[in-house]
This record gives C-alpha cells, structure tokens and sequence, in this order.
C-alpha cells in the first residue's frame, strides 16, 4: 500500500527526513512515533502529496505519489481519509454538511451521503451536534468531526495525525478500537502520535523515527 | 457538484452584496456604450463617406475643349498629379444629375447636352491640392473642396474611435475589477480551498462556486447592456424619425455579441485567476 524509497525531504536547506525507506503492506496497522520535530507530519504529508520529496520515491496505493499531475491528485485523495492535526474542517458548513460534502465529492448520492454521515455521528457520539458549526465545537468533538470524515467514506488507507491529542481517555480509546475496526474490515492504518499509552494499547508494528531517519521498526515496546 | 457551486457561488454573491451590483453596472456601461456606438456607425454608413480616405472635388472645363483636348488635359493632369484619380462625367451622366439637383434648369438641361461643360472628378486624399487648377485657364469652375459626406465620414470615424477607445478602457477595468474581486474572494477562503483539496476536490468543484458568482453578475450586465441599448438607440431613433431621416434600430448581431462580451470576458477573466490559484497553490 505505500512504498518510499530513499525519501529525503528539505525545508530551506534543513533535512527532515534523510534517505527513508519504508514499506506497508494493504491491511497493515502502523504507528508512527518519534519526538516533535522527528519528521512524523512530513511523512504523512508526503503520502497524501501535500509535499514532494526533495529526492527519493513515495508510492501509495500502487502510483507514485510525487511525480502525479496535479490533475490525477483528487483521485488519489480520494483513496486516502486523513485525519488532520488541526482538524481542517469548513468552517462555513455545519458538522453534517463537512461529512456529506466529502461523500458528495465521492460521488454518494445526497440522500445517500445524509444516511451514512448520520450513521457515522452517531458512531462517534455526535449525532445531536450534527447541525453545529465547527467553531462552536470543543476541541475533542472538532476533533471527532473530523475523524468521522475521514471515516465516512471507507477509505482504503487512513492516515491520522496525532488524532487522539484533543481527547480524554474514554474517547481515545473509542476511537483507536474504531481505527482497529476498520483495519480488521481491510484497511491499511497508519497513525502518527507521541502518545506512548496509545502505542501500548494495540500489539502493532511501530516505526519510531528520530532526526528525519528510521531509528527502530518493530512491535512495541521495542 | 453542479448544485454545490450554484449555492455556494450563491452564497458568495449574498455575502457580497455590493461588489456583484457595482461590478454588473461597471461591465454594463462600456458594452451599452460599444453597442450604442456600434449601432449608430452602422446606421451612418450609407449617409456618411465611412470607408473613403479622401474627398471628391469637382472641376468643370470649359466647353471650348473638344474631346481631343480634354483627353490631352487628362494625361497631362494624370502625369503631373499621380495620386489624383480622375474621372470625366459623361455629358447625359451630368445632364441628369443637374435634372435631380436643379429641377428649375430643366429647360437648360432639355435643350441638349452640348451646351454643359465637361465635368472631370478627381478624388484624392488631399483635396487642397486641387486648387493648383486655379491657374489653368482650360478650367472654368473649381467645386468645394470637400463634401457634406467626406466631412460627416470624418467626424463619425472620429466619434466611432473615441467610442472604441472609452468602451475598450471601461470594459478592461471592470475586466480587472472581476479579477481583482475573485483573487480577493480566493484570499479570504484559502484556507477552505486547501482543505477541499485534500480532501480529494476536484478543480472543478473548487472553482465552481467562484465562476457561478462572477458568471450570475455578468449575465445581468448583459441584460442591462442589451436594455440600455435598446433604449438609447430607441430616443435617438425618435429624433432621426423626426428629421425625416432614414429610420434606426440595433441590429440583433449587436445584441448577442453585448450579451457574449458581458458574459465571456469576466468569465474568461475569472478562469485565468483561478487557474492561476490553482497553479499556486499545488505548486506551494
């Protein structure tokens, strides 16, 4: 499901990431950890092609990312729900509207898209804030919003940054076993976070990485 | 995706109440103004002189000349005086003409054609040269070195080219206008445009909105473009029916070419800004 070869990324003459190479098979559940400043967020931007590589080759889901026209990129997209640091939800639309709006991008039919976006909020606990802007959502229920979204239409990857970082306990450990859900259905997940606690509470394959490279690929704890 | 970027591009043009009037107007005015122009150049056409250069001037000869020597005189005029173009009036052409214009010299004309002066006209693009023939005593007469026609030809290419030029730097700034507004527009939701990106937006139903919202203004400035000829050119047409002059109307060609430049060149306008955007941004 995603290949990188040699990737190396460069943000005015600092490295980020030095000469990665990493490989997830379609169903995997990685996690993805290391120190602030470890390179965890490039990585993932990379997978989505918000970035390019400075050298090197990212695949994912069988197209090589960094050479994609820009034309072929939402389709990639589509492929992948990611789940944003900073939640990146549209601030103009209600928490319904932000989850039926991407399934509408997918091609769901609107009455569709209400059903699904509907079953999803309630899976996440949300369903009486469906008609709510996010501004006037807590942190941990913006949060929630936008997992449901990048939920909502089953992608075949997921990719989360950090999504456990605005929630208590409960929520965090409802969400991983949710993430664990539809990795069982098929999908590969991958999970950046710093949070050692939840690293603990899957057995899953964990890559740490320290100063841009590779430090330790294995289960945890190493 | 069609439906979203009607209600959003909707949206954009509520929250902007303003700018849609003001830039639906500033296309408006120069289209009507071309259109008006355009109509009433056409209209001109057969009245005024549009399309010559230059003027006709009128030389009689005296009627001593016989034919030998009035040819005698052509080549030796055509030799000293090339960018003259010389024409000799037959006598029943002028003969019928003085009939049209005179119709008190009918006796005169009645009486024969032999009696008329030869009648040469020389046009040329400048007429004051003409007047060298003052001094030629073959010439009996000199006509007025420029027509009504020439003159009126003149002030309505000139008329024709300011309106132009007003039209055009009127259209080019609300053409900016729209450009400016929509680069404005992708400003204040940049954030929401990435996040539609990588959620996996199409480029069409990004700019989709953006396009609705400078296309519904547009056609409206079409409509009044189409309106505000229709009437300038209807009161100008109640003043030329007055002076008895050949009526007027805006022909349906103007119409639909307003219609196409109110509505393409903001829209033209708006896909370039876009792009542009769009470049910017996946390039970033």
């Amino acid at each position: 499901m995603i290949r990188l070869r040699s990737v190396s990324k460069e943000y005015d003459q600092r490295a980020i990431l030095r000469g990665l190479d990493l490989h997830v098979e379609a169903g995997e559940f990685v996690f993805l950890t290391g120190p602030s400043g470890a390179g965890k967020t490039t990585l993932l931007r990379l997978l989505y092609a918000a970035e390019k590589p400075t050298e090197g080759e990212v695949w994912v889901a069988g197209r090589r990312v960094d050479e994609l026209h820009r034309r072929r990129l939402p389709l990639l997209r589509r492929k992948i729900g990611v789940i944003f640091q900073d939640f990146k939800l549209l601030r103009r639309k209600t928490v319904l509207e932000n989850i039926t709006f991407v399934l509408r991008i997918h091609g769901v039919p609107p009455r569709e898209a209400q059903r699904r976006a509907g079953q999803v909020l309630k899976r996440l606990g949300l369903q009486h804030r469906q008609g709510a802007l996010p501004d006037t959502l807590s942190g941990g229920e913006q949060q929630r919003v936008a997992i449901a979204r990048a939920l909502a239409y089953q992608p075949r990857l997921i990719l989360a940054d950090e999504p456990t970082g605005n929630l208590d306990a409960d929520l965090a450990s409802e969400l991983l076993s949710l993430l664990c859900d539809i990795n069982y259905q098929g999908a590969t997940v991958v999970v950046a976070t710093h949070d050692h606690t939840v690293l603990e509470s899957i057995p899953a394959r964990t890559v740490v990485l320290h100063q841009g490279q590779i430090s330790y690929d294995g289960t945890w704890p190493p | 995706m069609i439906r979203h970027a009607f209600a959003e591009g909707w949206l954009l043009l509520r929250q902007r109440g303003a700018i849609p009037a003001v830039l639906a107007f500033a296309l408006a005015v120069p289209v009507a103004l071309a259109g008006v122009g355009v109509t009433v150049i056409r209209w001109l056409g057969p009245v005024a002189d549009l399309e010559s250069r230059g003027a006709t001037v009128a030389v009689l000869l005296h009627p001593r000349l016989d034919e030998g020597a009035r040819r005698a005189w052509l080549a030796a005029r055509a030799a000293a005086q090339p960018a003259w173009s010389m024409t000799e009036v037959s006598a029943p052409e002028l003969a019928a003409r003085l009939g049209r214009w005179f119709p008190y010299l009918e006796a005169l004309v009645d009486d024969g054609d032999a009696s008329l002066p030869a009648l040469i006209e020389i046009t040329t693009a400048e007429p004051e040269s003409v007047a060298v023939l003052e001094l030629d005593s073959d010439v009996l007469a000199i006509g007025p070195r420029s027509s009504v026609e020439s003159l009126l030809g003149r002030a309505a290419r000139r008329l024709a080219w300011a309106v132009a030029a007003v039209s055009v730097v009127l259209l080019a700034a609300a053409v900016l206008l729209t450009a400016v507004w929509v680069h404005l527009e992708l400003f204040r939701h940049a954030d929401e445009l990435t996040i539609m990106r990588l959620v996996g937006a199409t480029e069409g139903t990004v700019r989709g909105p953006f396009l609705v919202a400078v296309a519904l203004p547009a056609a409206a400035a079409g409509g009044l473009a189409m309106l505000g000829t229709t009437l300038a050119v209807g009161a100008f047409a109640r003043i030329v029916a007055s002076l008895g002059l050949p009526a007027l109307a805006v022909p349906t060609t103007v119409l639909a070419a307003e219609c196409a430049a109110a509505l393409g060149l903001p829209v033209a306008a708006a896909l370039l800004t876009l792009a542009r955007h769009a470049a910017d941004e996946i390039g970033s």
